[in-house]
């Protein structure tokens, strides 16, 4: 019975009307439909539940300054040296994006990188912002920047003499989050710069329901991430609709079936891309 | 190595699939902008679904079960890296 019922969800064959059963329009629908309450679940939780799911991740801002520092070594850049005062610019910074729920250069008040910069005392005549989210591990996160060529130009920025680096634990829109905040810099000395260099041009994302931030530096409490569990929920859809779509294909090339319905190999050709761009995607985002 | 008859017949509109998907992907390695990775994914869709029209139309099986199975399967990729990436 188990058998029958596998093979008629499986298998191709005449009393499928030579279709595996999963690869029907109907269960298709299924599919998507299954898929689209999988993320209501998990937008609802956030709401209901905030502490449930969210991200912890393995950043420490020691890592972060090492790994910045190795990339400017490996170009021949001198090191840059870690700032106390740039520090608490970028915790203020990563504070104030907790505190009023958005994620961008420019807070939805108005406040640009530099208010921070001046707020903590650091009197600079060059200076840059790279901003991250929702990495587990520092070496991705580098990764992802050093990807990105604003960001990338920060890192590597040959006037910048000085670093400060802020990795704080907290809730946007609902969901806990690890927000890195790197804050470069020259100091004023001297001779007088005035341009700034910024890594993207802000797009300040408003969002309703202030929440305030739970925050810590370094690690933090295991969480799951919401993002984590739509991955691999979707992995796994993907994988079984991929596998039944090529023994599909198999046994309806050996048993030299003529039936009407879509390119086997066109749709295993579409989800195979889907599901690189998958893998390739970034654990976070940089901003 | 197992040609599928389907693909044997056809090969140019194989291999042109496979030369939109390949640069869809390029692209999207490229470039960095969620916005634009957004709509490369969106255009891949399209030339998918505009490719499976013409693929079919050609094989003259043009039916209407076929064209909401390739809507679904384009409907449920398109949502599906949609829910993790953006």
């Amino acid at each position: 019975m188990l058998k029958k019922l596998w093979t008629h969800y499986f298998i191709p064959q005449e009393k499928n009307n030579h279709r595996a059963t999963l690869l029907k329009p109907n269960f298709l629908l299924f599919f998507l439909i299954l898929y689209l309450l999988n993320q209501s679940v998990i937008k609802t939780l956030v709401i209901i539940k905030p502490g449930i799911l969210g991200y912890s991740s393995e950043i420490t801002v020691q890592k972060v300054l090492d790994q910045t520092n190795n990339e400017r070594k490996n170009l021949g850049l001198e090191s840059l040296s870690y700032n106390s005062i740039l520090s608490q610019s970028a915790q203020k910074k990563a504070e104030d994006m907790f505190e009023n729920d958005y994620w961008a250069h420019n807070s939805p008040q108005g406040k640009t990188p530099w208010t921070f910069f001046d707020a903590s005392g650091y009197k600079y005549s060059v200076a840059g912002e790279n901003l991250a989210k929702d990495f587990y591990n520092t070496e991705s996160l580098i990764k992802a920047w050093m990807n990105s060529p604003t960001h990338k130009a920060n890192i590597v920025h040959q006037k910048y003499k000085e670093i400060g680096i802020a990795v704080v634990n907290g809730t946007i829109d609902g969901i806990k989050t690890t927000l890195v905040v790197e804050h470069f810099g020259t100091p004023l000395i001297g001779q007088i710069e005035t341009s700034s260099t910024l890594t993207n041009d802000s797009q300040v994302s408003k969002s309703s329901g202030v929440k305030t931030g739970n925050i810590l530096a370094g690690n933090s409490e295991k969480l799951i991430s919401p993002l984590t569990v739509s991955k691999i929920f979707n992995s796994a859809i993907f994988i079984v609709l991929v596998i039944v779509l090529f023994v599909d294909g198999y046994i309806t090339i050996k048993n030299n079936v003529h039936r009407l319905t879509g390119s086997t190999v066109g749709h295993i050709g579409f989800l195979i891309f889907i599901f690189l761009l998958m893998i390739y995607n970034q654990q976070g985002s940089i901003f | 190595m197992i040609i599928p008859k389907e693909v044997k017949q056809k090969p140019f509109e194989y291999i042109i699939l496979l030369i939109c998907l390949v640069i869809g992907f390029i692209f999207y390695i490229l470039i960095g902008d969620n916005q634009a990775r957004r709509w490369i994914i969106y255009s891949v869709g399209i030339v998918y679904f505009a490719w499976s029209l013409y693929h079919h139309y050609q094989r003259g099986d043009l039916q209407l079960s076929i064209v909401v199975e390739y809507l679904l399967v384009i409907l449920l990729g398109i949502v599906f890296i949609s829910g993790t990436l953006f």
